[in-house]
């Protein structure tokens, strides 16, 4: 008997079709998990917060019923979303994979239907949801400055906006991914775009210190070279309309609707690529390497021939192997040099900039767990007891960090003219990063979360993934309050003896909380071995 | 510590789980399991897919914690002494990544030293392994680029490393193609005759009618029968008693009547 051809038509399928499937998807990964469920509510809360605060903030022109505010404030307002949207996922939150694009690889979807359904998809979250809400304050404004033909000029702008963000978010990560998958081309090119991607942020505060300094006629003229950018255009038409200028709409329209469509294609083409990608890669021809004796080929060169040693040596190797730690790394090491220099060329409060690098290097460490998946079942059933596990882990990634953190203060001191500081910066860097490990490795035991095995560096797991990304903020926030001491200790203190002591007081200081974070931590592994395996083991 | 129970040279037990049970959110996966392995024996756990395999060997080894009851390895309690008892121990998980960006020799060389043993007795099993196991000495292929059968024999490498008396093997056999599984077979049937003891999983009765001297059928979380294999066995096909056992359905023909 032969299989009958089903001859129906297929129809063509609906954006509302991903959509649904993303929804089931979310709920699915809620179902049975109270902890999970917590975690997706506290997300809902933080974007209900977040909503809230930002309609109030946006609504503010409107209030004051004064255009040139707002002339002023949307644009910029609007560029800040934007950039808000493309640099979160890159360093805190990663990008909802619920609907992996390499899923669909086999599926007879033509592309057109693939990149609506996804885009589609991806605009239902919490973080885009909290945006619209919060933009509606710019609608507000529109109204009480404009009428009801400006308010409903700029309601469509910022339903333009959302699907701006969401591309820009969407195609930057993508192409990032794309970039950093292939492990042989770890090259200039991923480096580059890293950079890029990473300097938006810097340059940007740049342009606000420089615009505190200057009068607020040049910040208007700054905000009106953006609101005809794609960056401020869909938060300016309310503005527009308002000022008598309703030609300039369809003009704004126009910019945004080809950027999300240029951005579009952008992920369409990248998408592409990563769904060839997981088909074609597997196929390497077997390498000859020299025929070293295998303890030599796994051990870093220095580290002694012991298990401890065997562990950081496994580190060392896959914070460069691994596609998402590598990535981390690269983000952290762009970040981590060029916004405390920006901040200090424009004269900006370095001191508080260079803390919060120190912070924000620990937090890599949040899911330090989850990165292998349950590959960590060897350590358990080898026996490797916590507290090893544990520093062996916070020794390797200081390897990295730790000349990158005497980078940062050298650089920074040198730029901002005060290379005498240097020892003392350093201090306070160390400071930071050691509080922050003491804060993370307890948390990386308690609050580890499966990755999804995708190979999207930034892809986290739908539902509980924001939340989580939430817990790494919370230790960055611990860890900047944690070492505020410091900034005390080096304002009380003499500039000259400062100096000095600064950095054997920043090793003592941040020393000891990583002593105790990581006894905390170990202490707590020992107790928790097979329920961490099973946390971190992808479903 | 636990005392090491008293041994007799006929009632020499390597592997004891009293009474293991196992919930997970929604269903009970493991309801209540006991089983004696005989030391020197080649032990085949049968059952079909989600029957709790898995499960069950993964709580004898201390990969997950039971809801109830024992599981002693070599008389050491796996989850009161887990160094005693994890020391005695060789596995190799089901499902369970490597750490897969390490190429062969690096693995075997970061789980040998992970036990704590000499690096240079390291570098000599490791270049045997890896020549008898056909994964080649030189080859500095990442383990996520090898093939199915080579990542099972990569991690049936890592297990043997540091010579355990106890081989706990999750679907060895699993995706493995007739090469390469002749030689795991060759390989563990040596082992076995050095004195050591294998228990592994399955689902094919082919392989476990071959090799194993005792076999249990495990289904819906339970031992339903247990022995040597020709008291399991008797007078059928271990296929018919295995089918029987676990009581599966048969087409009758009406049904998919498309096809």
């Amino acid at each position: 008997m032969a299989v009958k051809p089903n001859r129906s038509k297929p129809s063509r399928l609906k954006p509302s079709t991903f959509v649904r499937l993303k929804l089931r998807i979310t709920a699915n990964g809620l179902r049975g998990s109270t902890s999970r469920v917590v975690l997706f509510v506290v997300g809902i809360l933080f974007g209900i917060g977040g909503a809230v605060g930002g309609f109030f903030l946006l609504a503010l022109p409107g209030f004051l019923d004064d255009t040139r505010v707002a002339g002023i404030m949307l644009p910029l307002a609007g560029t800040g979303l934007l950039l808000g949207w493309l640099l979160l996922p890159l360093i805190f939150f990663g990008v909802d994979e619920s609907l992996d694009p390499a899923r669909f690889a086999l599926l007879p979807l033509s592309r057109r239907t693939l990149i609506t359904g996804l885009f589609a998809a991806a605009t239902l979250g919490i973080p885009a949801i909290a945006t619209l809400l919060a933009s509606g304050g710019v609608v507000l404004s529109a109204a009480l400055l404009g009428g009801p033909g400006a308010a409903l000029a700029q309601l469509v702008g910022v339903i333009l906006g959302l699907l701006l963000f969401v591309a820009v978010s969407r195609a930057v990560t993508s192409a990032f991914a794309t970039a950093l998958r292939s492990r042989r081309a770890r090259d200039l090119a991923t480096v580059l775009l890293a950079v890029t991607a990473a300097l938006l942020g810097p340059l940007q505060l740049g342009l606000l210190a420089g615009a505190e300094r200057a009068d607020w006629d040049r910040v208007a003229q700054v905000a009106d070279v953006i609101a005809w950018t794609p960056l401020g255009a869909a938060y300016s038409l309310g503005t527009d309309v308002a000022e008598g200028r309703a030609w300039a709409v369809p003009v704004k329209i126009l910019i945004v609707v080809v950027s999300i469509v240029a951005l579009l294609a952008w992920w369409s083409s990248t998408v592409e690529r990563a769904m060839l990608g997981t088909a074609a890669s597997g196929q390497r021809a077997v390498k000859a390497g020299g025929s070293r004796s295998a303890v030599a080929r796994l051990m870093v060169r220095g580290l002694p021939q012991n298990r401890f040693g065997a562990l950081m040596s496994r580190e060392v190797r896959y914070w460069w192997r691994e596609t998402r730690r590598r990535a981390s790394l690269i983000t952290l090491g762009v970040v981590g040099v060029f916004l405390p220099v920006t901040m200090s060329v424009n004269g900006g409060g370095s001191g508080f900039t260079v803390l919060f690098i120190g912070a924000l290097a620990s937090i890599s460490l949040a899911n330090q767990f989850g990165f292998e998946g349950n590959a960590y079942a060897a350590n358990v059933v080898a026996g490797v007891p916590g507290r090893t596990e544990v520093q062996s882990r916070a020794a390797a990634f200081s390897l990295f960090v730790v000349p990158l953190l005497i980078l940062i203060a050298t650089v920074v001191s040198v730029t901002a003219g005060h290379p005498e500081d240097l020892a003392s910066r350093l201090g306070t860097l160390l400071a930071a990063y050691g509080i922050g490990l003491g804060v993370v490795l307890p948390v990386s035991v308690r609050g580890a979360y499966a990755l999804p095995s995708t190979s999207n560096p930034f892809a986290m797991s739908s539902g509980a993934g924001p939340a989580k990304g939430l817990l790494a903020m919370g230790v960055l926030l611990a860890a900047v309050v944690g070492t505020v001491p410091m900034l005390v200790a080096a304002w009380l203190l003499d500039d000259g003896v400062w100096r000095w002591a600064g950095l054997p007081i920043g090793l003592i200081y941040g020393g000891a909380a990583y002593l105790i974070g990581s006894r905390l931590a170990g202490n707590l592994l020992d107790r928790r071995m097979p329920e961490l395996l099973s946390a971190i083991t992808p479903e | 510590m636990t005392v090491p129970l008293q041994r007799t040279p006929e009632n020499d037990v390597a592997m004891s789980l009293r009474g293991l049970v196992k919930r997970f959110d929604t269903k009970l996966a493991v309801t209540g399991v006991d089983l004696d392995v005989p030391a020197g024996s080649f032990f085949g756990l049968l059952g079909p897919n989600g029957a709790g395999k898995t499960t069950t060997l993964s709580m004898a080894v201390g990969l997950l914690r039971p809801d109830a009851g024992r599981a002693t390895i070599l008389g050491y309690d796996v989850w009161a002494d887990p160094a005693a008892a994890k020391a005695r121990l060789g596995v190799l998980p089901d499902g369970a990544r490597l750490f897969d960006r390490l190429n062969g020799a690096e693995l075997l060389a970061y789980n040998g030293l992970l036990r704590e043993m000499a690096p240079d007795v390291v570098d000599q099993r490791a270049r045997e392994l890896l020549d008898v196991l056909e994964l080649g000495v030189d080859n500095r292929t990442l383990v996520v680029d090898y093939s199915a059968g080579m990542k099972k024999k990569i991690g049936l490498a890592c297990a043997l490393l540091h010579g355990p008396r106890l081989l706990v093997l999750d679907e060895p056999f699993e995706a493995v193609d007739p090469v390469s599984a002749a030689l795991i077979r060759d390989i563990l049937q040596r082992y076995v005759s050095g004195g050591g003891t294998v228990v592994f999983s399955s689902h094919v009765m082919e392989v476990v009618e071959k090799l194993c001297d005792h076999v249990a059928i495990l289904a819906e979380g339970r031992i339903r029968v247990g022995g040597t294999l020709a008291e399991v066995r008797g007078e059928r096909s271990l296929e018919d008693v295995f089918v029987q056992v676990v009581g599966g359905r048969t087409a009758t023909g009406s049904e998919l009547a498309w096809l």
